[in-house]
Order: structure tokens, then C-alpha cells, then sequence
């Protein structure tokens, strides 16, 4: 515990620490004030998003630069109390939406705690980006929470389909892609279908997951991903087939190859001709 | 010109009032938490309406360009329900605290008894320990006399003046209370309360200074667009151009900036207006397309 919140202090850095335990000795005289000071924690701490990319921080792997100062602060505070589950699913259901994504953004710093999948079933839910990328994204909670079997595969690939209807990349959820299954790519092709016959797009990372859980039509798909106008699908698709690893599908890569005027797919090819 | 609407009860009107709003200039609004119509009987019914104002009704403002503000506190009219009034102070602190909320109110004195002089005293001590303005309502009936009953309490409280926004003035109540240091709130009605004739003959014997103009529209009958309809009638008598937008704009702008939660800065452009988000899963749409409506 001390571990995670001297972690915690020093990315803090001190004029937000001694705001935060000035904080701490409020709700530690009086532990009906937590959700009274929890709310200005972004006013007090302040809203600036914390330097530096993807690093290890408490129990898992975050992307810092998606977390800003207060909710460090606000994961720090949580810790040093030891709130509990009622009082952190209190805190988000009176929140506003601000204080919901902080408190979201304070679940992938603490230790793994079952609390987590309430609050996922109501971010897919409630349908608010914000909250959803504050609960899913740039860290690999998501991951752990399913490693650790508190999510049972068909909530976690709700979740992952929840993903691609945000168009929301896959690559923002950390270690996602370990997930992949076959029923969750029969989900993703029913809903790459339906958006093509609505002529909207598809999502780009379809084929990505696609290629790790081959479901009946997916070797199609990567295939025609591979001669699709956008970069994106194609490299998505390049990807997928160097994942499922089938040496009849070399050809079609080998016949793409001289015709991709993009780099980043070239190269995807290449591995993938070996 | 801009337009700060410093007292509106948005909770009572259609989502068509906010497209009014925006399109007549209204920037910002201040929805002050008040009764609902009829009295409520458990402290529940409060908690879902102080969530909507910091939640759903921020979101439906937002959509149409407009940023949405309120004040927290437990009305006059409800202070006097021993059903409700303990239980609502007990809940007040953590809805004080939120972003959105600029002040504690609507308080004050309503039918003038002694549980509204209580409550009123004890929110003026809750508006204290949070560091928020207060914004006052005051009797529609025997007016001066509560006018005069409410700033005794403030003076009782050591609360300070400037920092007090005493609503729903008038041509008798301005005499009152424009050397007191405080700020005086006109809400211009149809019918009753102030017109913006009057409001206007007020302008030109008083000034502008430490005043704030309002629409106060509820679920009677009331119009969102008085405050626009009123910088019409100022225009029309001849009021400088600068001091009509201190009254509208600045006025309001600054006696809330006392919370602390709102810089002018903030203001400079209309709210961020995302029609493919949802708020808990609503939209303000009905089977509209998001990028077109």
C-alpha cells in the first residue's frame, strides 16, 4: 500500500501533495466529508495532464499523458482512506460527469478490486465517451480485470464491441487484443455487415482481432482488407493475416505487395511473406 | 451582445427555450434550485433534482451552445416541511462542491416564518464554510417588509454584503438596498414582479451598478427571452451600449466569479456542442441526424 502511494505522491509532485494530504487530514477527521471534498479535487489539484507516455503505475500499465493531476490525486486520496466499494460506486453514482470520469480514472491505479465491473456495465451503459474511455482506455485494466476472471467473456467481449461501435481504437485499450475470440469476431463481422449495408464505415480495427480468433468469414475479410482505399483497414488487415498465420493466404499477399503505395503496410506484408 | 441569465429554472421548460435562448445571444444561464410546483416528501426527490441540475440539464444546455451554472440550497417554501428540510441540509455540502454551482440559493424568506429565518441563517453559514455567493429570494408578498427581515438576517450572520444577491426587486426595494453593498436582482415578468419598462425607468435613476436583470422563468406562466426583451427596451431609451452589457454580462459575471468557479474566460466562446454525445445514455434528439440537426 505505502508502495502505491509513494508512486502516487511523487508524480504528484509536492504543491498538489500537500493539497491532497491536507485533503486526507479533512476526511480522516470526518469521513462523511469525502464526498464533499472529492468533487473540487480538479480545482484544488488542478486539471493539467500528466507528462510522459505509456509506463507502469500501481498494479498495471497506464498511457500517463490521458491522466491529468487530479486524478492521480483523486486515486491517491482513494488509497490512503482504503475507501470503500459503496463509497467509490457513491462517488460515481452523485457525480457530475467530471467527477465520474476521475473517479473511472482512479480504477486502473488502485489494486484490482471487483468494484470495476459495476462500473464497466455502466459505462457501456450510459453511453458517454468520456466515460467509457476513462474506465477502458489507456490502460490495460481492462486486461487484468478478465485475467483475473471477474469478467466473464460475454461481458468483456460486450465490451469490446462497445469498443468498435465508439470507433474508438483497439490500440487505447492495453493488451486488449489478448481477448480476442471466436464468438467476439462473429460480433465484430455481424457488425462490420451492418454498418456496410447502412454505407457507413467499419470499424478499422476489425481485422486486427479477426486474425487471432478466426471465426467462419474472417479470412475473407482480410483478405479484402487488403485491397481497401483506407491505410488504416489495410494495414488492420495486414496484421490480422500475419496473427493467423495461414500459409495459403501468403499469395494474396505476395500479390499485394508491389501494388501498397503505404510503408507501414509494405513492412506488415513483408513479415508477413517472411 | 452577450447575455448572462442569472435566474432561470430550466428544469420546467422545453428543450425549444434553449434554441430561443442561444439564438436571442443568451450565453450562460443560472438555474438556482428552487420547489418544483408542488411540495416534495422525502429528501430523495431532491437528490435526483440536484443531480439534474448539475447533470442532464447542463447537457441539454450545452447542445445548444449555452453553459449551464446553478445554485444549490434548500427554498424558502420547503424550509418550512419538517418532511424534508433536516434531511436536505444534510445533503447540501457535497452539492456545494460541485463545479457547476456558483452560489448557495434560492434562499431567504418566502412566507416569512421563523423555520425560513432559520434556514436562511443556516445556509448563510453553509454558503460561508464553502466560500460561495448567496442568491436571495425574497417575499412576493409584504415585499419591503421582507426585503428589510432578510437583510437584518444578513447582517446578524456577519455575512458579507457583497457577496448577497437579493432577488426579485423592485422600484420600492431598490432603496433599500443600493447602498447596502449588495447586489439587486430584477425579475422581469409579463405580468407582475417588474416589466421592462420600469426596469428601464430604474436604470435610468439608479444605474447599472451591482445590479443583475433576470427572467426567473418557471413553470407558470413567465418568458425565458426577458432579459433580451429588456436590453431591447434599454437600447430603445437611449442606455449606453457598455453599461447595458454590464448589466446583462459583466454583472452577473462578476458577483458569481466570488465562488471562485467561473472566469470570464470561460465564457468567451458558446458551449462545446456535441450532438452525437449522450448524457446516461440520452440525447437531446429525436431520430434527427447529429451532424445536421
Amino acid at each position: 500500500m505505502t508502495g502505491l502511494l509513494d508512486d502516487l505522491a511523487t508524480r504528484l509532485g509536492p504543491p498538489a501533495l500537500a493539497a491532497a494530504q491536507a485533503l486526507l487530514a479533512e476526511v480522516a477527521a470526518d469521513r462523511d466529508r469525502l464526498p464533499v471534498v472529492f468533487p473540487g479535487l480538479p480545482r484544488r489539484i488542478g486539471r493539467d495532464a500528466l507528462p510522459g507516455g505509456r509506463a507502469p503505475l500501481g498494479p498495471g500499465e497506464v498511457d500517463l499523458g490521458a491522466f491529468r493531476r487530479c486524478d492521480l490525486a483523486a486515486a491517491w486520496l482513494l488509497h490512503a482512506v482504503a475507501a470503500t466499494p459503496d463509497e467509490r460506486l457513491d462517488l460515481y453514482a452523485h457525480g457530475d460527469i467530471e467527477e465520474r470520469a476521475m473517479l473511472l480514472r482512479t480504477l486502473p491505479l488502485l489494486p484490482l478490486d471487483p468494484v470495476v465491473v459495476p462500473l464497466f456495465a455502466e459505462v457501456q451503459r450510459t453511453n458517454v465517451l468520456l466515460h467509457f474511455e476513462a474506465a477502458l482506455c489507456d490502460s490495460d485494466l481492462f486486461a487484468r480485470t478478465a485475467d483475473a476472471g471477474l469478467l466473464d467473456q460475454t461481458a468483456a467481449n460486450r465490451l469490446l464491441l462497445k469498443l468498435a461501435f465508439l470507433d474508438l481504437p483497439l490500440r487505447r485499450v492495453l493488451a486488449a487484443e489478448r481477448h480476442a475470440n471466436v464468438e467476439l469476431s462473429r460480433m465484430l463481422i455481424d457488425l462490420a455487415t451492418e454498418r456496410e449495408a447502412a454505407g457507413r464505415a467499419v470499424w478499422r480495427d476489425t481485422c486486427r482481432l479477426l486474425g487471432r480468433a478466426p471465426c467462419p468469414g474472417a479470412a475473407a475479410r482480410l483478405l479484402g482488407g487488403l485491397e481497401h482505399g483506407d491505410d488504416g483497414v489495410r494495414l488492420a488487415a495486414a496484421e490480422g493475416l500475419l496473427a493467423l498465420a495461414r500459409a495459403d493466404l501468403r499469395p494474396f499477399a505476395a500479390e499485394r505487395l508491389p501494388r501498397e503505395p503505404r510503408a507501414e503496410v509494405r513492412a506488415a506484408l513483408q513479415r508477413l511473406l517472411g | 451582445m452577450p447575455i448572462f441569465e442569472p435566474h432561470i429554472h430550466m428544469f420546467s421548460r422545453i428543450t425549444d427555450d434553449y434554441e430561443r435562448l442561444a439564438l436571442a445571444g443568451v450565453r450562460a444561464v443560472l438555474e438556482p434550485a428552487f420547489w418544483l410546483g408542488q411540495p416534495r416528501t422525502s429528501v430523495g426527490t431532491f437528490v435526483d433534482y440536484f443531480e439534474t441540475l448539475i447533470g442532464w440539464e447542463r447537457f441539454r444546455a450545452q447542445q445548444f451552445g449555452i453553459h449551464h451554472f446553478c445554485t444549490m440550497g434548500l427554498n424558502p417554501r420547503e424550509a418550512n416541511d419538517d418532511r424534508v428540510n433536516r434531511d436536505v441540509m444534510a445533503i447540501l455540502p457535497r452539492y456545494c462542491e460541485k463545479d457547476s454551482c456558483l452560489g448557495v440559493g434560492e434562499i431567504g424568506l418566502d412566507d416569512q416564518t421563523a423555520a425560513e429565518e432559520r434556514f436562511f441563517a443556516e445556509q448563510l453559514d453553509l454558503a460561508r464554510r464553502h466560500g460561495l455567493p448567496v442568491l436571495v429570494h425574497t417575499p412576493h408578498r409584504d415585499k419591503k417588509r421582507g426585503f428589510e427581515r432578510c437583510i437584518a438576517i444578513v447582517r446578524d450572520s456577519g455575512f458579507p454584503m457583497e457577496r448577497v444577491l437579493l432577488d426579485h426587486g423592485n422600484e420600492e426595494t431598490i432603496k433599500l438596498t443600493r447602498d447596502l453593498g449588495c447586489w439587486s436582482g430584477f425579475s422581469i415578468y409579463p405580468h407582475t414582479k417588474m416589466d421592462p419598462a420600469r426596469m428601464t425607468s430604474i436604470v435610468l435613476e439608479y444605474g447599472v451598478e451591482r445590479m443583475v436583470v433576470n427572467s426567473a422563468a418557471d413553470w407558470g406562466v413567465s418568458d425565458p427571452l426577458m432579459v433580451p426583451r429588456t436590453v431591447v427596451k434599454l437600447e430603445q431609451a437611449g442606455i449606453a451600449r457598455e453599461r447595458i452589457e454590464q448589466l446583462v454580462w459583466r454583472n452577473p459575471i462578476d458577483f458569481f466569479a466570488q465562488s471562485g468557479r467561473l472566469q470570464a474566460a470561460m465564457l468567451l466562446q458558446p458551449a462545446r456542442a456535441n450532438l452525437r454525445e449522450t448524457f446516461d445514455g440520452n440525447s437531446v434528439l429525436r431520430g434527427q441526424d447529429p451532424d445536421r440537426a
